[in-house]
């Protein structure tokens, strides 16, 4: 029912026209509007791979009626195509347009419609035979109308890139022109124009010598180039304004109240587009396109990609994305479902065990994605060892859970593996990671009583919202309370609150320090209520050892208005005083309490991103309105068991391991090669740095010895992440100096590649005389038996019969060329045991 | 506005735009997927010489001396002038330090900026100026390796040019500098460390080539195992995650490098001519030089060498004449040469520097101290002309006296004079635009 809008599949459109000519004929129907051209195909409209399109059952023309005025003079209109079966295919660049009375009312291609003169007109839309009329009402276009600096300037500046954070935008400025970052603060970026540099930037009685107008249209060299050509509208509402005097703005004008996004929400087919508009409301009940002034941005461009006039180009890959509008502050999104456009054949529904399961596979379901089959029990049980304990299994382990024939032996093995001492290490260096356990900062022996606190923590299973209350409202001597050492790596007050936001909640609010955030809601009020919960914080030397102490009366001020600031929760209204006493005892529990929008969603993203490789909100430490969950209803549902579950780990995560979903395997079909987003089949993931040294030590059976560690530590162990060693750093071990789960590094490079490709360190290990191969070959005769245990080892499976065979001719060749004197034998299995760790299989959690 | 998010790797995502699923993870990539991408696409637009072109940066750690070096002032009051004597170079009119009598001879082949300065005189943060082009922003922390808030130098050319042949595009000798490193680009730009000192008898580039006790048979028993052992590799697990795919692609250049003529020859320095190498010097700025030549020659964008040891706050003129300037001067000279007997010199552009220059006016202990306000940055080839000097000092040699120029003009020049736009723009994880160069002006009268 899909298919409406491509009747041949891409592949057997390749086959005839070549994908080159495929790809050009996309590109000129996407990018270049089409309209234009459509005088000339009366045959109708086209697909993306230049094929007509089914009639449509009805043309519907957003808005239904236009109306135009010396404010509001253009504004573009979407056409959609509606067919029998409800279909919505966007038209707006791919029909013609007429103006009843183009001397009322122009229409030019893609839908833009301009006022010319008072009156009325009518648009016509024609689509293949049929035809669609809009109303356009032109009126008060002669009224003079100065150009409001606040309304209309600004988001001309913003809108041609002058105040980003890269030019006149920045903390510095620009060769001396400083303007607020995104207009955050017309005041000042009047004051910038009309009052700094001796007012040479404004030149009010001829406008055009303006330095301002000179440098924008490239009149005078500007480091920027040309930004606002002069015979473009932009140009000329600058130049109006400043004949007019260049007024400050009217402190009575409209302001932006909204934005809103039209459409919404639609449905697009693989490479298919879609015209977004912008309409602003403003405080007098006016509404005025801003399609040309506002800012869009993807949150998953690899699946829809956005231009700066807003029209939205799908990928090949199926999945849910969101475009945000913005426009001087106000935001708005456009969510985009892109299904795959083949219809699956009937497909068993697939079994489900929880929610989890029900929720990913309504998803699928829609997108005609089917899911991967269930894994068998050596991928189960690699799987759930390293994401639970971050540690391989032994080929005894994995032999036994191969071997056990009981049912729920899957749930067994997770029970089993969190009551584990492992669990606790590597849950423990997780989280020391993001709260930054920084031997550096805090000093060997504070480093360690943070660690060790952390540990203690995830050994009692204490409750997550518990877990952060005592960091948060930590107080006291720092020596008696491990968990007050977060507020000596966290930074000054601003800092602190903008880590704690982005670990507990997922918000980030650093933006808000100096700006307004340009994707969220946060105004610079809302970063300094946060941040006057700490700013009464500080330590002081006792003979006791240093103190936390909290003075009291929290507020902090906003540095640009000036106003005194009292310590209130995002998203609420700013209190009318100062609140007495310690107020982080209630920020901890606002941040935690079940009642938080975000700290369940927050958390239990994390766990989900964790298991399964990709949070529902990428990246998973930017929760936003502008950036919605790929599946909202599964990230709702995870975090509503989370919060039942009383914010336990353990049995949360016994949650997401039991669901068909985590089960997955990673083999992929037809059907869901491409989805990268849906869980659909498992992603492979590149083990952590300590857990990979870990598994090529348990491999080996050579342990690693740590600068400054007794031996026997294994890096998941080990509390300080500064610990020197080359296979760490190499492979992205985090270095705890942000909040940020970025910092660890799991993008592979040449230099990991080649390390265990040729590192002596790791033929050393293969060749250990107390190593396993070594043990092996002394004690085990029989080659097959070596074999099954190698892969057992590496694999935690046994080897295919191809794979035995392949690895016997092998060891047979070395035995028939060199003799089978064994310490030909044992070299022969550490070249087998070599290709295993340098295998993708291995590399890789899959 | 352009619509693009860095991932936390820092790989814009923009990179992947329009880039359906088949090709995302279809055969690919040399180092990177992203430079692929990159270079793919910039195939169209820069034309001609500029692909054969690199850059050798070579960084005197600790602040070279520019006074007693590139910038005399012999007729400065004696507490400034110190104890050297310029003397005459291959081109008329230019004078430089007596020490570095065989770089005098090599005048014509390189340019001085003396009207050059910046404003930290601090290691960390004049070595990130330096080495990036920007200033760090508060909250840098120079102890972190990497420390970089925005790309090196070396990490915007691998990114923009993409590697050349078989070789990694950007090399450190002997090792990474602290800000050398790729900020958002992510570990694709990153440098490939050398990790050694080439002036060790015994120096190998790490983990290129098999464990020495392995016999080349075994070697081949292995490669040919792993190709029959490593299912995912053949099954659609590969194509389908793209870590995986990664690892694949680097395995393949990790093989190809492992078997590339090019860059064993490149790495095994014993192969060269041992008088060549006893003209460079037997050092570590020498050998680093001399390393840095081979891995242009083999196709290497930018090779970084760092040398320490130019922190002479104390008895400056015995060290400088005793120990670094002789070093420098068989270094640098020789570099020039070699690259210009090679044929090298034109596509090969050469900058020598220190985060900063040293007081002029000498201290109590006979040494001088940090000093970025003025000093000398040295250019040559790539497309520059030799024998030029550029602005001037005031009379101490304290602050340029005309036509001032900064790490901002002069990451402009560099990437300019490589094919690089200094106006491109790359993304932060927070999806922050940064200019490549941060506002800088080419350096007029180079070229």
């Amino acid at each position: 029912m899909l298919n409406v809008w491509v009747r041949i599949r891409r592949d057997s459109t390749a086959t005839m026209f070549g994908s080159g000519i495929q790809l050009f004929l996309v590109g000129c129907l996407l990018l270049v509007p089409c309209a234009v051209a459509m005088p000339d195909s009366p045959a109708g409209p086209t697909d993306e791979s230049g094929r007509r399109l089914p009639n449509f059952e009805s043309i519907r023309v957003e808005p239904a009626e236009l109306f135009l005025d010396a404010r509001n003079r253009e504004q573009g209109v979407i056409v959609t195509g509606m067919t029998a079966s409800g279909e919505m295919v966007d038209l707006t660049h791919r029909v013609a347009y007429a103006s009843s009375d183009p001397g009322i009312a122009s229409a030019s291609a893609g839908g833009q419609v301009s006022a010319v003169a008072d009156g009325g007109a009518e648009l016509t839309i024609e689509v293949g035979v049929k035809a669609a009329k809009v109303q356009v009402r032109v009126a008060g276009l002669a009224t003079t109308r100065i150009p409001d600096f606040d309304n209309d300037v600004v988001p001309l500046l913003n809108r041609f890139g002058c105040n980003t954070s890269a030019c006149h935008g920045k903390a510095e400025g620009q060769n001396g022109f400083k303007l607020s970052v995104f207009g955050s603060d017309p005041g000042t970026d009047y004051g910038a124009l009309v009052m700094e540099s001796r007012g040479r930037r404004l030149f009010v009685p001829e406008p055009d010598r303006s330095l301002l107008m000179r440098k924008a249209s490239g009149d005078m060299p500007h480091g920027g180039g040309v930004r606002i050509e002069r015979r473009s509208r932009a140009y000329q509402v600058l130049r109006e304004w400043i004949a007019a005097g260049a007024p400050r703005s009217d402190p009575h004008a409209a302001s932006v109240v909204r934005i809103q996004v039209l459409p919404n929400r639609r449905t697009i087919g693989p490479r298919g587009s879609q015209q977004l508009r912008v309409t602003a409301e403003f405080s007098d009940g006016r509404t005025v396109d801003v399609t040309e002034l506002a800012r869009f941005q993807s949150n998953n461009d690899a699946l829809a990609s956005v231009d700066e006039r807003g029209i939205v180009v799908a990928g090949d890959a199926p999945g849910q994305v969101a475009i945000m509008a913005s426009y001087m502050g106000a935001v708005d999104t456009f969510q985009a479902f892109l299904p795959r456009l083949e219809m699956l054949a009937d497909v068993a529904p697939a079994s489900e065990v929880n929610s989890i399961d029900t929720l990913v596979h309504a998803q699928l379901r829609k997108l005609n994605i089917a899911p991967a089959a269930r894994c068998d029990d050596a991928d189960f049980v690699r799987r759930a060892y390293i994401d639970v304990i971050g540690t391989l299994p032994t080929a005894e382990e994995a032999r036994d859970f191969l071997d056990d024939r009981s049912a729920g032996k899957r749930r067994a093995l997770v029970e089993r593996l969190m009551v584990r001492p492992e669990f606790v290490d590597y849950w423990s260096q997780k989280w020391a990671d993001i709260l930054r356990v920084d031997r550096r900062t805090l000093g060997h022996k504070g480093a360690f009583a943070f660690y060790r606190w952390i540990h203690d923590q995830v050994a009692r299973n204490r409750p997550i919202d518990e877990f952060f209350r005592e960091i948060i409202a930590a107080r006291g001597i720092i020596e008696q309370a491990p968990q007050a050492r977060f507020y000596q790596v966290s930074g000054n007050a601003g800092d602190t609150a903008s880590t704690l936001s982005q670990i507990v909640l997922g918000v980030r609010i650093a933006c808000a320090q100096c700006h307004h955030h340009p994707f969220d809601r946060w105004s610079q009020d809302d970063y300094f209520g946060m941040a006057a919960y700490f700013q009464p914080l500080s330590r002081k030397a006792t003979s006791r050892g240093e103190l936390l102490v909290y003075a009291g009366g929290a507020k902090a001020t906003n540095p640009r208005t000036g106003r005194e600031i009292p310590a209130h929760p995002l998203q609420t209204p700013i209190p009318p005083a100062v609140a007495d006493g310690d107020v982080r005892v209630q920020l901890a529990q606002w941040m935690t309490s079940p009642q938080n929008a975000w700290f369940a969603r927050n958390v239990a993203n994390r766990i989900w991103a964790q298991l399964l490789g990709r949070g529902l909100v990428e990246p998973v430490d930017d929760l936003r309105e502008t950036n919605p969950p790929s599946n909202p209803e599964l990230l709702d549902a995870l975090a509503r068991s989370f919060i039942e579950q009383k914010f336990d780990l353990r049995r949360f995560l016994l949650t997401i391991t039991d669901s068909e979903t985590y089960q997955r395997s990673a083999h992929p079909d037809q059907s869901n090669e491409c989805d990268e987003q849906n869980y659909s089949r498992a992603l492979l993931k590149r083990m952590d740095a300590e857990v990979l040294l870990d598994a090529v030590c348990q491999v080996s059976g050579v342990p690693e010895k740590f600068i400054g560690f007794p031996s026997g530590y294994r890096a998941i162990q080990l509390w300080d992440s500064e610990v020197d060693h080359y296979f760490l750093k190499l492979f992205g071990r985090p270095i705890r100096k942000s909040a940020c789960v970025c910092e660890r590094n799991m993008e592979p490079n040449v230099g990991q590649v080649l390390h265990v490709l040729n590192a002596p360190e790791i033929q050393s290990k293969l060749a250990h005389d107390g190593g396993r191969i070594a043990h092996w070959v002394e004690t085990i005769q029989d080659d097959a038996a070596i074999v099954e245990q190698l892969y057992l080892t590496c694999y935690a499976r046994r080897p295919t019969d191809e794979e035995r065979t392949v690895a016997l001719e092998f060891l047979a060749g070395v035995a028939q060329r060199d003799g089978n004197r064994s310490d030909f034998r044992r070299r022969a299995v550490e070249d087998l045991m070599w290709s295993c760790l340098n295998s993708l299989e291995f590399l890789f959690n899959h | 506005m352009k619509g693009t998010v860095g991932f936390c790797d820092g790989v814009a995502r923009r990179d992947f735009i329009r880039v359906g699923c088949a090709s995302l993870f279809g055969p690919a990539a040399y180092w990177s997927l992203p430079s692929l991408l990159g270079s793919a696409a910039r195939a169209g637009e820069n034309p001609g010489s500029a692909d054969a072109r690199s850059l050798i940066v070579v960084f005197l750690r600790g602040g070279l001396s520019t006074i007693d070096t590139w910038d005399l002032k012999p007729n400065a009051p004696a507490e400034f002038r110190g104890e050297f004597q310029p003397i005459a170079t291959n081109v008329a009119g230019i004078e430089i330090g007596e020490h570095l009598p065989r770089i005098a001879l090599q005048m014509d082949k390189f340019s001085l900026v003396r009207s050059f300065g910046h404003r930290n005189s601090d290691h960390g943060p004049a070595d990130h100026y330096m080495l990036t082009g920007y200033h760090p922003l508060a909250g840098f922390n120079p102890g972190l390796s990497p420390n970089n808030q925005r790309p090196s130098h070396g990490s915007i050319i691998a990114r923009q040019l993409g590697p050349r042949g078989s070789v990694p595009a950007y090399v450190c000798v002997p090792d990474v500098h602290p800000s050398g490193g790729a900020a958002y680009l992510g570990p694709a730009s990153a440098p490939f460390s050398i990790n050694a000192d080439p002036n060790d008898p015994g120096f190998t580039v790490r983990d290129v080539l098999p464990p020495l006790e392995l016999d080349p048979h075994r070697v081949e028993n292995r490669q040919a195992l792993l190709a029959r052992v490593d299912r995912f590799q053949r099954t659609a697990e590969s194509r389908a995650n793209r870590g995986a795919k990664s690892v694949s692609v680097f395995r393949e250049r990790a093989f190809q490098l492992m078997t590339s003529a090019e860059a064993k020859r490149a790495f095994d320095i014993h192969q060269e001519d041992s008088r060549l190498r006893d003209e460079y010097g037997r050092n570590s700025l020498g050998q680093s030089c001399l390393m840095a030549r081979r891995l242009v020659e083999a196709g290497v964008r930018c090779v970084t060498v760092q040398h320490v040891d130019w922190d002479t706050h104390e008895a400056n003129f015995t060290h400088l004449r005793r120990d670094l300037l002789p070093m420098l001067d068989g270094a640098m000279a020789t570099l020039f040469r070699d690259l210009s007997d090679r044929g090298l010199l034109d596509n090969t552009l050469v900058l020598v520097t220190g985060e900063f220059g040293r007081t002029p006016r000498i201290n109590n202990n006979a040494g001088r101290d940090h000093w970025g306000p003025g000093f000398t940055v040295a250019l040559g080839g790539g497309g520059i002309q030799g024998g030029r000097v550029i602005g001037r000092s005031d009379a101490r040699a304290e602050k340029p006296a005309d036509d001032p120029y900064g790490p901002e003009d002069l990451a402009a020049t560099v990437h300019r004079l490589l094919g690089i736009d200094p106006d491109g723009e790359f993304y932060t994880p927070e999806g922050r635009p940064v200019k490549i160069v941060n506002d800088g002006r080419m350096i007029r009268g180079l070229t």
